[in-house]
């Protein structure tokens, strides 16, 4: 048998480029359906897992993928702004906690997060090193943030302009890293969490400032009465948070109206759950509520019908492809016929002949499983990552 | 053969490797916990409220230092971590203790205990505004925050101590409401002693050394005048001056100290025809009793300053 395996082999190596032609249509009819289907039933799991893990998010009434897209992939595109008043009146709706999450800024292509410490719990984040945010101006990074910035304890990140070309916009804000979280293995990790006042800083909401009362902001005035102080541009601005000036930074009018992209609610059981659904029935409300794994189921249906067009392409293509190797096979064995005679006249039984050619079908066909093995072993292992990426995107 | 043994062995490697790179998580490291539910207040009369009603079912921590106003202290990143640990803070409201603005906590955790009767609150005027950027006018002003000066609002503080407790711990509230009963007691004791005393002083001018006693001010009905005299301090010839410009138009026979004043102070005072008594607002925790004690001894100090006429 090794003799028959062998001679299949030779005829196999020595005419490579039929081989890797034949080895790769295969592969790839092998693996197109079930990479797909491994692809979409990861990539659904994984976003179902993240959404299952979010009861409620309550946001500005506008588009419920976008919400949840935002809120639980963190991504670039945020939805319509809400308030901080909503986690107040969950809050006090004593149904459910409530922890805002405003995510629109980021750090080169690192999103912060500005939320409260009820989200580490709610995720049930552990630290690599460091402790959570403390004060103003510190942030935690994400395991896969921490080794694309580079950054460890102490050191710092810079949230990044919206648009580069507003030059009367936001500036950057320079923020401390006062902890890495161990791996999530979810969109956590790619993340910067800073507290929400620290994201409202960086929007500019807050901001410490020189004294203006004080002599040494005396060049920074433009205008002085016995009532009022108007500052020019010169004003120094801080854009970093220290021990210094932190009793500097201050917000201005009440808290209740700032921006948030959502609120997370976590109803304290099933019930207290439908009853503040229920509050957000009203369609003239200017807030919604949506479960997330509703947003995402209908977003996987939506994606499952595409799949199943493409799997119905594939079979298609995958016959013609089948009948071809087939043809190739065939024709195969008429350009062989003197080789085949040959080796019939030197000794070689027909069956052992057959054998030969049996073998040299069923090592392209063993080859092509395993290359087709390993490519769906390849898209197990990344594939969900690349497809969340481009949705997300 | 040997070739052909060759990639498959690759392949399986491959596949074995590609495999083994799966999630794998750390097993998750145990938190420290309480031993039983963790309370920190922002200042002493909130976290005496919790050890009165909460006895020993809670943990009650209030860690500013004794020798710093709450109000104005700064807590270090340590004690901020204790903060974030508890399972209650209880904040004044008010704009008391700015820091925890400052910082970040939990959110769910935090209970304003003055939420009730925020709309009561006294508002500071600070007349000086400023703009820049397109922010608009704007002003630092606040509220006045002394808000347990007014024995009506510490029962309302007390009551939202009393709530918060009930809500983490269910299974004690009967326990909660019986000592919160008793403490209510006490503060409507204290509250009736003070509107006697009150009524004593009518409407005679009086000085307070500093501006904290606002709230004491108007659930009291009293005709103060605040200066910013540090007791302790010997105040400066310009504070005397403005205290002789002030006692010509509000001819106060009596300043009201947050602590005891400075010797030469006071006797300039009675030389001036003011005499001295000290109302402590204990809003850090007293060296010696606690909070129900130093309101009786600022009641004694103001029954003896405006006796019972005979």
């Amino acid at each position: 048998m090794r003799d028959v395996l062998y001679l299949a082999w030779r005829y196999l190596v020595y005419n490579r480029l039929k081989t890797v032609i034949l080895v790769t249509s295969i592969t790839l009819i092998i693996y197109l359906p079930v990479g797909l289907n491994v692809v979409v039933e990861q990539s659904g799991e994984h976003l179902t897992a993240r959404a299952e893990a979010t009861p409620l998010l309550v946001g500005a009434k506008g588009s419920p993928l976008e919400l949840a897209l935002n809120s639980l992939y963190f991504s670039l595109d945020f939805p319509e702004l809400t308030d901080y008043s909503e986690v107040t009146a969950i809050t006090d709706s004593e149904l459910a906690t409530a922890i805002p999450l405003y995510v629109r800024f980021r750090s080169r292509s690192q999103p912060i997060v500005g939320t409260s410490l009820d989200y580490f719990e709610f995720r049930d984040f552990e630290f690599a090193s460091g402790r959570p945010m403390a004060v103003l101006g510190e942030c935690v990074v994400g395991a896969v943030a921490a080794e694309t910035l580079g950054v460890g304890i102490g050191d710092a990140v810079t949230s990044s302009p919206e648009t580069v070309f507003n030059l009367a916009g936001v500036y950057p804000l320079r923020m401390k890293v006062a902890g890495v979280l161990a791996k999530t293995y979810t969109s956590d990790d790619e993340a910067i969490f800073v507290d929400v006042k620290t994201a409202w800083i960086i929007q500019g909401l807050g901001h410490g400032h020189q004294d203006l009362a004080s002599p040494d902001a005396a060049a920074s005035v433009l205008d002085r009465s016995d009532d009022n102080i108007v500052a020019n541009a010169a004003l120094v601005q801080y854009n970093e948070i220290t021990a210094d000036n932190a009793d500097t930074f201050h917000f201005h009018g009440d808290l209740s109206g700032y921006p948030l992209t959502a609120v997370v609610a976590v109803p304290d059981d099933e019930k207290s759950g439908v009853i503040l659904r229920g509050r957000y029935a009203d369609e003239d409300a200017n807030s919604q509520i949506v479960r997330p794994v509703t947003v995402i189921d209908e977003l996987l249906d939506t994606i499952l019908t595409i799949q199943q067009f493409i799997v119905a392409a594939v079979i298609i293509v995958g016959l013609a492809t089948v009948a071809t190797a087939a043809l190739v096979f065939m024709l195969s064995l008429r350009l062989r016929r003197r080789e085949i005679d040959t080796m019939l006249k030197i000794g070689g039984s027909r069956p052992r002949v057959a054998s030969m050619l049996l073998a040299e079908v069923a090592i392209v066909i063993v080859l092509s499983a395993m290359l087709a093995s390993v490519i769906t072993l390849l898209t197990w292992r990344f594939g969900p990552g690349i497809i969340e990426s481009f949705v997300l995107a | 053969m040997i070739a052909l043994a060759r990639p498959l062995t690759i392949a399986a490697i491959l596949m074995l490797l590609v495999a083994c790179s799966s999630d794998e998580r750390a097993p998750a490291s145990d938190a420290e916990k309480w031993a039983m539910p963790g309370v920190y207040a922002v200042n002493y009369p909130l976290a005496y409220f919790a050890e009165r009603i909460g006895a020993d079912s809670v943990e009650v921590a209030f860690p500013a230092p004794a020798d710093v106003d709450p109000a104005m202290w700064v807590p270090a990143v340590d004690t901020i971590a204790g903060y974030q640990g508890a399972d209650l803070v209880l904040l004044n409201g008010a704009g008391y203790a700015a820091w925890v603005q400052r910082v970040t906590l939990s959110q769910s955790r935090l209970v304003d205990t003055s939420a009730e009767f925020a709309e009561r609150l006294i508002p500071v005027e600070n007349d000086l505004t400023h703009s820049h950027g397109p922010a608009g006018d704007h002003s630092h002003g606040g509220t006045a925050f002394t808000t347990w000066l007014d024995a009506g609002f510490a029962i309302e503080h007390a009551s939202a101590v009393l709530n918060a407790l009930s809500r983490l711990q269910p299974e004690n509230a009967t326990d909660y409401r019986d000592r919160f009963d008793g403490l209510e007691q006490q503060l409507l004791s204290l509250d009736q002693a003070l509107k006697d005393i009150a009524s004593r002083i009518g409407d005679q001018p009086l000085l307070f050394s500093h501006p904290v006693y606002q709230y004491l001010e108007r659930r009291y009905a009293l005709n103060g005048h605040s200066l910013h005299w540090e007791p302790g301090v010997m105040p400066d010839e310009r504070q005397w001056r403005e205290l002789s410009g002030i006692l010509a138009k509000h001819a106060a026979a009596w300043m009201i100290w947050e602590g005891r004043p400075h010797p030469e102070a006071r006797d300039r005072l009675e030389s001036l025809g003011v005499r001295s008594v000290v109302f402590r607002p204990a809003g850090n925790r007293p060296e010696t009793g606690d909070f129900m004690s130093v309101m009786h001894e600022n009641l004694q100090a103001l029954q003896q300053a405006f006796p019972t006429s005979p």
